[in-house]
């Protein structure tokens, strides 16, 4: 196939260009060659943080039913491995992985040969460096008292040139390419990987470096875990809904001018939102309800979100297709949970309903439905979409896609409605004014140990299949090319 | 909408927005906020803290309390943190003007420890919580805080030491001008 057949453009708009989605051809294109090194650079490292967060996120879940589990060591105490697992899976994981799915998305959709890729590489290896001294310093020494910030202040002026190199160097440079047309792929990854360094910046020098008077702090932080949430993880991982959904089931996505307005307003109100999540804390009154309105302004973009992905599934048995379809299944699967993640966050912005579940598990379950069941596994659709393309060889085994689709749909099913409900529960019995430690339920703690273990399971399946094609690049077989 | 500057320039723009709307404004709002008396020529609260105390409020952060454990009371109306007497009053921002990192928090699977001072009966009630958590708490214990003494009892360390100054200078049972205590 030349390369000018990969990469023909049909003349509608909403589709997404690059290879024609029919070929299952393992030969590797000359825009893919040119990004292959640093984007399978990058998802191999996911991979391994990923697995390092299954890990700890088992220890910390069984830790929780029984306090005694590895407490003979104060290195190994609950608060530092769970503030290690977060960072880990969100700075290891997620941004590892998007930061190259989205180096590949730009690569793809501009027909642009990325030059100087090692420059991106050298931005995840400064990265994954920093990382690793992050944690060395969480586990040995000590940690910020805000999710995301834990690592020391050092680590995040590493962060910040890494990411430099890493995202915003090859955006900059897609900029510059030769040819026109702009897709709202690339309108989403462009606003992440603006928005990511300027707002993690700022949070460093008002949280760390030049701390903000006593709740102010607090407030700077929930305005950037808002942005990371909302316009680094969820807009990079639309981005490539955007751009896999219409491509795979080889199709326009309805309403598809709509998607100027999605973009905008997102990015708009996604901001605003951090307040929300302060609801009841000593913090202004008119802070808190400004962040409870831009919440609520959350609709316009997901009911245009939900038009243009919903709309374009509902045709043509587009949900048969996509569920026969290994990438669009998980892409789908995320779709349904990013919907219901910003619906419950609307939902639950409302004072009356906040003011029941805050501070229970209920919060920690809606984060998990937005990071792992939508972001994640849109990740994982992705990966397995791309990394043929990029090593030239077929996906191992198709039974380990088969175990690694239903060990981690079945565990975020099962630990984010856990969550919820007890999370639920929990607030109703303290509303009623039970005692604390009597509105505290055991199964809980089982449940989350459980499905630990089948996410645990889960990636080891996923990492044993991309290890596998990685490194030995292997022949193709028939059954792996059906899954 | 295929000019790139022009999409750069919208995100700087909503970016903009939300940090001068919400951290600049609040940062004229609440940044000179300072100790203050509840009333006229009475002395200044918040209390400076012992320097034990913030000695020990670097192993509060050191071992990841705020994992667990919050330290905010919402008022009467949001929420059921008075009704289970964690608070006398609502937390209000200049509770908070002395700490160099604030540890607000947002999961509960302990209690908030806003006021634990003032509801703690003595040192020894804390170092026995800390060295061995009543049965079916999600708490562990943490025996590297403690030292055994010649007796074959614990006895708290210097970190242990400062982390139990450290709590026991949590409170907010005092009047500030923004909440008032009912007399």
């Amino acid at each position: 196939m030349s390369q000018e057949n990969q990469h023909s453009r049909p003349p509608g708009q909403g589709r997404p260009q690059g290879r024609s989605a029919d070929t299952g051809s393992p030969r590797i294109s000359r825009v893919d060659a040119s990004v292959a090194s640093p984007v399978k650079f990058f998802f191999a490292s996911a991979l391994l943080w990923l697995l390092v967060s299954s890990v700890l996120a088992v220890i910390t879940a069984v830790k929780l039913h029984l306090p005694g589990f590895l407490n003979s060591c104060e290195y190994l105490t609950f608060g530092r491995l769970d503030a290690i697992q977060r960072n880990v899976f969100f700075y290891g994981w997620a941004s590892n992985a998007l930061i190259g799915l989205n180096l590949w998305l730009l690569a793809s959709l501009g027909r642009f040969e990325f030059r100087n890729g090692w420059i991106a590489t050298l931005g995840g290896l400064i990265w994954n460096l920093a990382l690793t001294v992050g944690i060395a310093s969480v586990l040995l020494d000590s940690q910020n008292a805000f999710e995301l910030l834990e690592l020391p202040r050092g680590v995040a002026l590493a962060f910040f040139v890494a990411f430099l190199l890493a995202a915003l160097w090859p955006a900059v440079a897609f900029v510059r390419r030769p040819t026109g047309q702009v897709f709202v792929s690339q309108w989403y990854i462009l606003g992440a990987s603006f928005v990511l360094p300027v707002v993690y910046l700022l949070t460093q020098l008002m949280v760390l470096w030049c701390p903000t008077n006593g709740v102010l702090q607090a407030l700077v932080h929930s305005w950037f875990l808002q942005n990371f949430l909302l316009l680094w993880l969820g807009a990079s991982a639309l981005a490539a809904v955007y751009y896999f959904l219409p491509k795979e089931l080889g199709t326009t996505l309805t309403g598809y001018y709509l998607s100027t307005v999605g973009f905008w307003t997102l990015f708009l109100f996604a901001g605003w939102t951090g307040p929300a999540t302060l609801l009841g804390s000593p913090v202004p009154l008119w802070i808190q309800s400004s962040g409870v309105v831009a919440a609520v302004m959350l609709l316009i973009p997901l009911t245009i979100t939900s038009i243009n992905f919903f709309g374009t599934l509902s045709r043509d048995s587009g949900w048969t297709r996509a569920w026969n379809n290994t990438t669009l299944r998980f892409v789908a699967f995320g779709l349904v949970a990013y919907t219901l993640a910003i619906a419950l966050q609307i939902a639950f912005s409302a004072r009356s309903l906040n003011a029941l579940v805050r501070f229970t598990s209920f919060a920690a379950g809606q984060q998990q439905l937005l990071t792992y069941a939508f972001v994640s596994m849109v990740i994982f659709g992705a990966a397995y979409y791309i990394l043929p393309r990029l090593t030239g060889a077929f996906w191992p085994s198709a039974k380990l896609v088969h175990l690694h689709f239903w060990s981690c749909a079945l565990a975020v099913v099962g630990s984010v409605a856990g969550s919820l409900f007890f999370g639920w529960t929990q607030g109703a019995a303290l509303a009623a004014a039970k005692p604390f430690a009597q509105t505290m339920h055991p199964q809980e703690a089982l449940l989350s140990s459980a499905c630990a273990v089948l996410f645990l399971i889960g990636h080891v399946a996923f990492a044993l299949n991309a290890f596998g094609m990685l490194t030995t690049c292997s022949s193709s077989t028939e059954e792996a090319r059906q899954a | 909408m295929n000019n790139l500057n022009l999409i750069l320039a919208g995100v700087f723009s909503t970016v903009a927005a939300s940090f001068g709307g919400l951290l600049l404004a609040g940062h004229a709002q609440l940044g000179a906020l300072g100790r203050a008396p509840a009333e006229e020529g009475g002395p200044l609260f918040p209390a400076l803290e012992p320097g034990l105390a913030i000695q020990g409020r670097q192993v509060y952060l050191q071992l990841g309390c705020v994992a667990c454990h919050t330290q905010q009371v919402r008022p009467a109306g949001q929420g059921s943190d008075i009704a289970q007497g964690w608070g006398v009053r609502p937390s209000v921002a200049r509770d908070y003007v002395l700490q160099s990192q604030v540890a607000l928090g947002n999961r509960r699977i302990g209690p908030d420890l806003a006021n634990y001072g003032a509801r703690a009966k003595s040192d020894a009630e804390i170092a026995a919580h800390l060295s061995a958590p009543v049965a079916g708490s999600a708490m562990p214990a943490f025996p590297s805080l403690f030292n055994q003494g010649k007796d074959g009892s614990l006895q708290p360390n210097e970190r242990g030491t400062a982390l139990i100054a450290y709590l026991k200078s949590l409170r907010q049972d005092y009047s500030s001008p923004e909440a008032k205590l009912k007399q």
